[in-house]
């Protein structure tokens, strides 16, 4: 017999166990299904950033031996686009076409696709297709799409302005307070423009699909590596026009997705539709510069803030104009990530007064759509970076202005101008908590006696909040975002008392197999060893409302805890007969069913209990055989992960290098699962948002149009040697609004990430006046701004 | 990203190599280490009908130190960074070959390879020219010897070999007596293609400077830097001469602009980058590798 203290899974570092098989070579991705009599396809993507399509000749393709199908746009006939699912009032209709509309908005959009014996006959044949186009004047850059007299990109929009939208807005929660009032009345204004760049997932596994359309029993079984199964298979039967109930999406091991996976692309129609053309499988595996191209990017935003502030350092109103650079069309979740950034740019401050419009604009470039941190780590680099400058301004430290500003903890719930509702944190004690890691005072006072040796410090603070759990579905309603926020979980007991659980999250890195087993062992209070979890099949895993964005185990695991009480209450039910006792009298401890105060005479295993409910013989009244239960839960509230990233940097003034001195991480998710898996979230996370500080982006032509970082040594990804050693605290604040005290923080890591550095690197260079404004602070821009600042 | 058509021979010896180049012509490409090839060939950068393979030539892989230093063409820089008869004759070398990507591609990647394929941003194009290397080339109509020089010319990914010509040999003259280095080169992560990038030898006669080599990389073609030399020999060792290199080596250097910096900033980095090589180089002096 086990002991409570030996089941009780959760706050325990249990390895992940999805490693021996990953780690020993026996992962199996999408690149390694291949179906007997498997044709590949390739697809021919536009090598213009904006050109009409005035004809394809696929003759001399479509003769090459081995190649067994062309699809152009003319194929297309009775296939719908992929809708763009969070529509915003005002926001104008767009979608995401299988194939270039008339006209290529993108380098890198599809264009027409070929089919063939071998991905090497398919890419010849690209080679063969012959399209005329006409190439028309383009446009890269936001300022420049608004401007009178740009080329419209999506004529049927009239100019490229696709949403304007204000916050408080209409539909948002949060309370306009008097902003001209605050900045009437403020002693200082401080303003700042910062350009945020444009960078993404890059995953280590690009994307890919194997689709099997079988024309007897009319199905589509489609391999795919997308994290949220459940919609594609929504989305992708109304496009394809076939019944919902013949598609059957399986997952199989994902090499990272990074929120990137979670959009519906071009290709998951036409790898399908070439499928069903040709009755056999098709198989589509995205190459390294089609992914740069083609799998949506995040981030770019033009940002103007202006603060109102007192003498004292009070802040009394924010405004803020934010340009978020769409590309070409909206994907699925339309100007979702630019939304988010307004709603939470007052990020952990008492801002009462508050208003900010966010532009959605088209541009010539890849769509920017879902990404790790969604809007998020954009607020936190124009607000962390506002702080900052103000403090200067104002002759304040740094930390101790967000001390003045910073919600207290006795303030929850606080009912954000965002529109937000933070439920739970201790922002300052997170604050004092990261000073005290790096010494700050110690690393102030060296600061100066290292720039008298010419070595120049700098000292970068950045809090943040993190808005996760998206979100009760009634208010994703309010928002006009067309899925829900639930989660749901089926557990079912097996006659000897082991545990199988099957979720919609799609496992992409961040250990959910090994969370959502600890959560239910420890609810069930049985071996973690007794759990199995099943994924990645949406013939046999609950739906899901809104998929599986990394912050999303908090839901699903609560789903969990539901299943299993309820579970818990049957096996008490049936317990209760065999042991022949009031079911009041009876408990569940220790994973057994026990009459209370007689624990060691009369008590059945889990497995006794089982076994008698799958035989059956004798069930209390009203309740069925078998031992499972289905829950599906939809959250009262998001929660709010929070926290205070510090860094300490050294900058070259000669070459505009930045050295890794110190970096300080003190975060607060509430109830932690598994500390192990979370630390390993936040070095994942920070090392994606410290790649858009530093080195990762998206740079395009102005003259061309064209995509120049379109390989890894042009787009630097970061690896071990370029980021400092990261120093983990934690605080717990269990959020009072969910099951468990759980809050989502897979993505937190890369929230203050940008603004820590380009905090840090600012500080450094305060005698020159230089400001780390644009992302990434990369050396030639750096040692640009140093220059001109005479340095 | 997969290759188009090509045919493939994998020659064991010199001789058999040469018949093929002489068969195929400007149609060929030798594939070597593989390092920069095999990635064109998969973007279809590169098209040649037909791929003569020489890893299998044995006799083209070693390192000879009688007086000038003889490395053959297919020598992978690991066995070059590793070797203690190159470290002896020409530490740059090997400060340098630790630089170059990461030791996966080191493993894999050859001289001859780099030479041949002049990558700009290549540092031992770069680095043979300050030594006055040559390298031997060969074909079915016989052999000829070209200064690092005349090969590169002002020329990025291509050579003045001819097309049936197969480079086998770098050969490198002894190093003057008492002369010392440095080597320093910038890129934004560590095994990438530098920005820009020096590699300085000095001989000193006491504290003048009697003889100075630079060659840089990371413009638009590797080259060297005659008037940061200038600028050095015959002055004194020290921040003055090496201010005045650093001048030089800006203005001699051929930048360009990309997505990792501009032609202006690479500018700069290579006159820093000259000052912190020469004084690498000042510092060994006394306590040197003659």
């Amino acid at each position: 017999m086990t002991t409570t203290q030996e089941n009780r899974w959760i706050g325990v570092s249990a390895p992940r166990r999805e490693d021996a098989p990953l780690i020993r070579g026996r992962g199996r991705y999408i690149a390694d299904i291949e179906p007997a009599g498997t044709v590949h396809m390739a697809i021919l993507r536009s090598p213009y950033a904006h050109a009409r399509i005035n004809g394809i000749d696929t003759a001399a393709a479509e003769a090459l031996d081995g190649v067994h199908c062309v699809l152009t746009a003319d194929d297309l006939e009775g296939i719908g686009d992929f809708p763009t699912i969070w529509r915003l009032p005002g926001q104008k209709e767009c979608t995401t076409p299988a194939f270039a509309p008339g006209k290529a908005r993108y380098v890198g959009e599809p264009v027409a696709a070929v089919v063939a014996d071998s991905r090497y006959l398919a890419e010849d044949a690209l080679d063969l297709l012959d399209v005329d186009y006409e190439i028309l004047d383009h446009v890269v850059d936001v300022e420049a799409a608004l401007a009178d007299g740009a080329p419209v990109i999506n004529e049927d929009m009239g100019d490229n302005t696709i949403i304007e939208y204000t916050f408080p807005g209409i539909n948002a929660l949060g309370v306009a307070g008097d902003i001209d009032g605050a900045f009437e009345e403020a002693d200082e204004i401080v303003s700042g423009r910062f350009k945020v760049g444009r960078y993404s997932g890059v995953a280590l596994e690009t994307r890919g699909h194997v689709a099997e359309w079988d024309d007897l029993r009319q199905t589509l079984t489609l391999h795919s590596g997308s994290q949220v199964a459940s919609l594609l298979r929504t989305e992708l039967a109304a496009a394809l026009g076939i019944p919902e109930t013949s598609v059957r999406i399986l997952t199989p091991n994902i090499g990272g997705a990074f929120g990137n996976q979670w959009d519906r692309y071009p290709e998951d129609i036409l790898v399908s539709l070439a499928s069903m053309k040709l009755g056999r499988p098709v198989k589509w595996i995205e190459d390294r510069r089609e992914a740069l191209q083609a799998t949506v990017h995040g981030r770019e935003q033009l940002q103007e803030w202006q603060l109102a502030a007192s003498s004292d350092g009070t802040v009394l109103g924010l405004k803020g104009r934010v340009l978020s650079d769409q590309g070409a069309h909206l994907h699925s979740v339309g100007i979702g990530p630019a939304w988010v950034t307004g709603a939470a740019a007052v990020n952990q401050y008492k801002i009462a007064n508050y208003h900010c419009d966010v532009v959605g604009v088209a541009t010539n470039k890849t769509p920017n759509s879902t990404f790790r941190g969604f809007g998020g780590p954009e607020a936190m680099f124009g607000i962390e970076r506002m702080m900052d400058k103000t403090a200067r301004r104002l002759g304040i430290d740094p930390a101790e202005l967000r001390r003045r500003n910073m919600i207290q903890a006795d303030e929850f719930p606080y009912f954000s101008p965002g529109g937000a509702v933070y439920d739970s944190g201790n922002y300052p004690a997170a604050l004092e908590k990261a000073l005290e890691a790096v010494e700050y005072d110690k690393v102030r006072e060296e600061q100066q006696s290292l720039r008298d040796q010419g070595v120049y410090r700098g000292i970068g603070i950045s809090s943040y909040i993190h808005v996760s759990g998206f979100g009760p579905s009634a208010i994703l309603g309010i928002l006009d975002y067309y899925t829900g926020g639930y989660e749901g979980s089926t557990v079912k007991i097996d006659p000897h008392g082991r545990a199988t659980l099957y979720t919609g999250m799609i496992p992409m890195g961040q250990g959910t197999e090994t969370t959502l087993a600890q959560v239910a062992a420890d609810h069930l209070e049985i071996d973690i060893a007794n759990v199995r979890v099943v994924w990645g099949d949406t013939d046999q895993t609950p739906y899901t409302g809104f998929g599986s964005a990394g912050s999303r185990s908090n839901v699903a695991a609560v789903a969990v805890i539901k299943a299993i009480e309820e579970i818990k209450a049957k096996a008490v039910r049936i317990g209760a007969g065999l042991l022949e006792a009031d079911p009041d009298d009876v408990a569940y401890a220790d994973g057994r069913i026990s009459v209370k105060g007689a624990e060691e005479m009369r008590s059945l295993s889990l497995a006794d209990v089982a076994q008698q409910a799958y035989w059956a013989h004798k069930l209390p009244e009203g309740d069925q055989p078998t031992l499972e239960a289905t829950y599906v839960y939809d959250p009262a509230n998001f929660t709010t992960a929070c926290g205070t990233h510090v860094a300490v940097v050294d900058v070259d003034i000669d070459t505009g290098k930045i050295d890794w001195v110190k970096y300080v991480v003190v975060d607060d998710a509430g109830t932690i699962i598994n500390p192990l898996l979370v630390e390993g979230q936040i070095h994942g996370a920070l090392s994606n948002g410290l790649g858009g500080a530093m080195l990762e982006e998206f740079v395009y032509d102005e003259e061309s149009g064209q995509l120049l970082s379109s390989t890894l040594m042009d787009y630097l990804v970061p690896s071990f040697t370029d980021l400092p050693d990261f120093e983990i605290h934690h605080l717990v604040t269990p959020s009072p609004h969910t099951e468990g005290g759980f809050k989502g923080m897979g993505e937190a890591g890369c929230f203050p990430a940008a603004g820590a550095l380009a905090n840090a690197v600012t500080d450094a260079l305060s005698h020159l006046g230089v400001e780390a404004d644009q992302t990434p602070v990369t050396p030639s821009r750096l040692w640009s701004l140093i220059d001109q600042a005479g340095g | 990203m997969k290759p188009a058509v090509f045919d493939y021979s994998a020659p064991e010896s010199i001789a058999e190599a040469l018949d093929l180049l002489a068969e195929h012509g400007s149609g060929a490409k030798v594939l070597a280490g593989g390092q920069s090839l095999v990635p064109m060939l998969n973007f279809r950068l590169a098209r040649p009908a037909h791929l003569i393979d020489v890893n299998g030539v044995d006799s083209l892989s070693y390192i000879s130190a009688n007086g000038s230093l003889r490395i053959g063409a297919m020598t992978r820089l690991t066995a070059i960074g590793e070797s203690g008869d190159v470290a002896g004759a020409h530490p740059v070398i090997p400060a340098a070959v630790a630089q170059i990507g990461h030791r996966a591609i080191r493993n894999r990647g050859t001289i001859g390879g780099s030479v041949a394929h002049n990558d700009p941003a290549a540092e031992l194009p770069a680095v043979l020219m300050a030594l006055d290397a040559e390298v031997t080339a060969r074909s079915v109509d016989g052999e000829r010897v070209i200064g690092m020089q005349d090969l590169i010319e002002d020329r990025l990914f291509e050579t003045t070999l001819g097309d049936t010509e197969l480079l086998t040999e770098i050969r490198i003259p002894a190093a003057a007596a008492g002369s010392t280095f440095g080597f320093q080169e910038f890129a934004r992560r560590h095994g990438d293609f530098a920005l820009a990038g020096v590699a300085a030898v000095i001989t000193t006669d006491g504290s003048t400077i009697t003889q100075a080599a630079l060659g840089a990389f990371g413009g638009t073609h590797a080259t060297r830097l005659p008037t940061a030399e200038a600028a050095l020999v015959g002055a004194e060792t020290g921040d003055a001469a090496f201010a005045a290199a650093g001048a030089g080596a800006a203005a001699d250097f051929p930048a360009t602009s990309d997505v990792h910096g501009t032609a202006e900033y690479r500018s700069h980095l290579i006159n820093v980058l000259t000052v912190r090589a020469l004084n690498d180089a000042a510092g060994q002096a006394g306590g040197g590798n003659g």
